[in-house]
């Protein structure tokens, strides 16, 4: 396309734009490192008067937030923080093998490449409120509700759609040749796809296993109607804090709000040109 | 020599190891038993429950009364809160994708242009959809208190007492879940849109040119139709997505004032998980399972050979 220079008009409705975008994170941000005093005042305070870290540590510990004379932060959110990194982990880990196996059966045998797709992508677009019920009803007879294990397949089961058909896409991409020469040299079918597909698409499957983490990190209303006393997400605290304190305590709450969003923005950022692949099922490919 | 016959020839004896058919098995298995486990017996699960009057108060589940239809009749005869419900995600889809599909656009178009640090720009503009939804909820909720940085430029602009009470007002409160959303997913059009753009041939664009074709006709007449494959991803997408909508609103509003921004999803979370009407709750998440179904059908069906043969 032609590249014309960028006018002093629209430069300006660009930086507004831009304004606009980074302004909610910019917001959350300050609210974070704002003192106590300044966490509600009227009218809003932009910059922080003092910057501080006191919010971060009560998350950790309720007591902290103590020495500027405020109380009612019941609970610490050291569970949600290990229950997030845990369940997350696990679950990219588990939908991601998944996916490769399925991805590499489905691209190089065209196994039910008919309906399978149209399977998994319409697990995908069910509303989870719908799904939910079921689930807790199963999970309360079997004894899954408010524990990792049931959390975990949940989560894996969810992505597993997004993992197959990002990991499929990269696949394709890959020469069947290169497999079929592993299998002449001798390898059996099996050996050739895991010793030679997946190390040539493991830029790929970096990039699958950073978004799936994404989507894992995120998901808040499983965890919400699964998790009672022993387990928690970041999501799922970040909801207790605000019903718990009537919404209140705006710099503790912030300051878990920008421990869950600084890790995904860091990953999304290095992904960013696969983020469009990612989200239309390997339709779109840049 | 030898090497090169064998390259150009299939191979004559089938590999070692597991037969084809053992090492598809071993390949989709995994998956299509997550599938099963995961879709269809939930799923059955529900089907069962939407006839009966179980609730979690009342009995077990497996001596839950069999009550037919009535469950059904119920949500799309007299459940007003329900229908009221599905239409009002309808509209904010319609509204919110509309929306995030013109600023997307106009966004993806200034990008074709040439400037300094455009590719810093591209990654910020790129930020919000990188946010966990939770989390952009919760921002949103703090921007729109009454003593919030949004009323302050409210009150900047129309002067002194002219700030509302976002989330008091019921269309106030539609509209700021409207704006959160818009907010939050105009970053993935305009993703997709520059990246189809960015991949428009060269020559059809020259050759409009050069017949005379103004800028303006260049793009709607030659640029748009090529464009067409990408936009109606975009849009399948999207709506799979926002007809889901759930947590940004479940943290700005709980769908009130009253039921003012009440969702499909958050209905039905209401219904099962508030009231314990899980029968009901059933019945009506089958209903949007259908409804689902059919909306995907037709929304997939001309795009329905680009996502299983993957890639444009």
């Amino acid at each position: 396309m032609h590249a014309k220079k960028l006018s002093p008009l629209l430069a300006v409705v660009m930086g507004l734009a831009l304004a606009v975008t980074l302004f909610p994170v910019f917001w959350i941000v300050m609210t974070a490192i704002k003192p106590p005093t300044d966490w509600n005042a009227s009218p809003a305070i932009w910059i922080p008067s003092e910057p501080t870290h006191i919010n971060f540590l009560t998350l950790f510990d309720p007591e902290a937030i103590g020495a500027y004379g405020v109380g009612g932060v019941s609970q610490s959110a050291t569970k949600a923080v290990w229950g997030s990194v845990r369940a997350s982990i696990i679950a990219t880990a588990l939908s991601v093998s998944i996916g490769l196996l399925s991805a590499i059966g489905i691209t190089r045998y065209g196994n039910g490449s008919k309906i399978a797709p149209l399977v998994i992508l319409s697990g995908r677009m069910f509303p989870p409120a719908a799904i939910a019920v079921p689930f807790v009803i199963i999970f309360s007879n079997v004894g899954l509700t408010d524990s990792y294990v049931g959390l975990i397949a949940i989560y894996a089961a969810a992505t597993l759609p997004f993992s197959t058909w990002m990991l499929k896409s990269f696949v394709e991409d890959l020469p069947r040749e290169v497999e079929e020469a592993a299998m002449i040299d001798g390898r059996s079918r099996l050996m050739a796809h895991l010793t030679v597909t997946i190390p040539l698409i493991r830029g790929g499957i970096f990039a699958t296993t950073l978004f799936i983490f994404i989507l894992n990190w995120s998901e808040f209303m499983f965890s919400l109607v699964l998790s009672y006393t022993n387990i928690s997400t970041i999501p799922v605290q970040l909801a207790r804090y605000v019903t718990a304190t009537a919404g209140t305590l705006y710099g503790v709450q912030a300051a878990l709000a920008v421990l869950a969003m600084v890790p995904l923005m860091l990953m999304g950022y290095l992904i960013q040109s696969h983020l469009a692949r990612g989200m239309t099922f390997g339709a779109i490919k840049q | 020599m030898a090497e090169n016959t064998m390259q150009a020839m299939p191979p004559v004896r089938p590999p070692r190891g597991l037969s084809r058919d053992a090492v598809v098995r071993l390949l989709t298995l995994p998956g299509v038993i997550v599938s099963l486990v995961v879709l269809v017996l939930p799923l059955l699960v529900a089907l069962y429950m939407s006839f009966t009057d179980w609730s979690p108060r009342s009995s077990s589940f497996f001596e839950a009364g069999f009550v037919g239809f009535d469950n059904y009749s119920e949500l799309t005869v007299y459940d007003t809160r329900f229908l009221y419900a599905v239409l009002r995600t309808l509209c904010i889809a319609a509204v919110c994708l509309s929306l995030e599909f013109a600023i997307g656009l106009g966004l993806a178009v200034l990008f074709l242009r040439e400037f300094r640090g455009k590719s810093l720009l591209f990654s910020a503009f790129l930020s919000p959809m990188m946010i966990l939804p939770v989390v952009v909820g919760y921002t949103f909720w703090m921007l729109f208190q009454s003593n919030g940085p949004i009323n302050q430029m409210v009150e900047l602009c129309f002067g002194p007492g002219s700030s509302p009470e976002w989330f008091r007002s019921a269309p106030l409160a539609v509209l700021a879940v409207i704006i959160t959303e818009v907010w939050h997913w105009t970053p993935l059009f305009f993703l997709i849109l520059l990246s189809g753009l960015n991949a428009v041939p060269e020559n059809p664009v020259r050759a409009a040119v050069i017949l005379g074709a103004s800028p303006r006709q260049v793009f709607w007449r030659v640029v748009m139709p090529m464009l067409k494959p990408v936009i109606v991803v975009a849009f399948v997408i999207r709506t799979m997505e926002i007809i889901k909508l759930f947590d940004e609103v479940y943290m700005l509003t709980r769908g009130g004032p009253g039921s003012a921004t009440e969702t499909i999803s958050l209905y039905i979370y209401k219904l099962a998980f508030n009231d314990f009407q899980l029968a009901y709750g059933a019945a009506a998440a089958f209903l949007v399972l259908l409804g689902c179904l059919l909306l995907i059908h037709l929304l997939l069906s001309p795009v329905r050979d680009q996502l299983l043969k993957g890639g444009r």
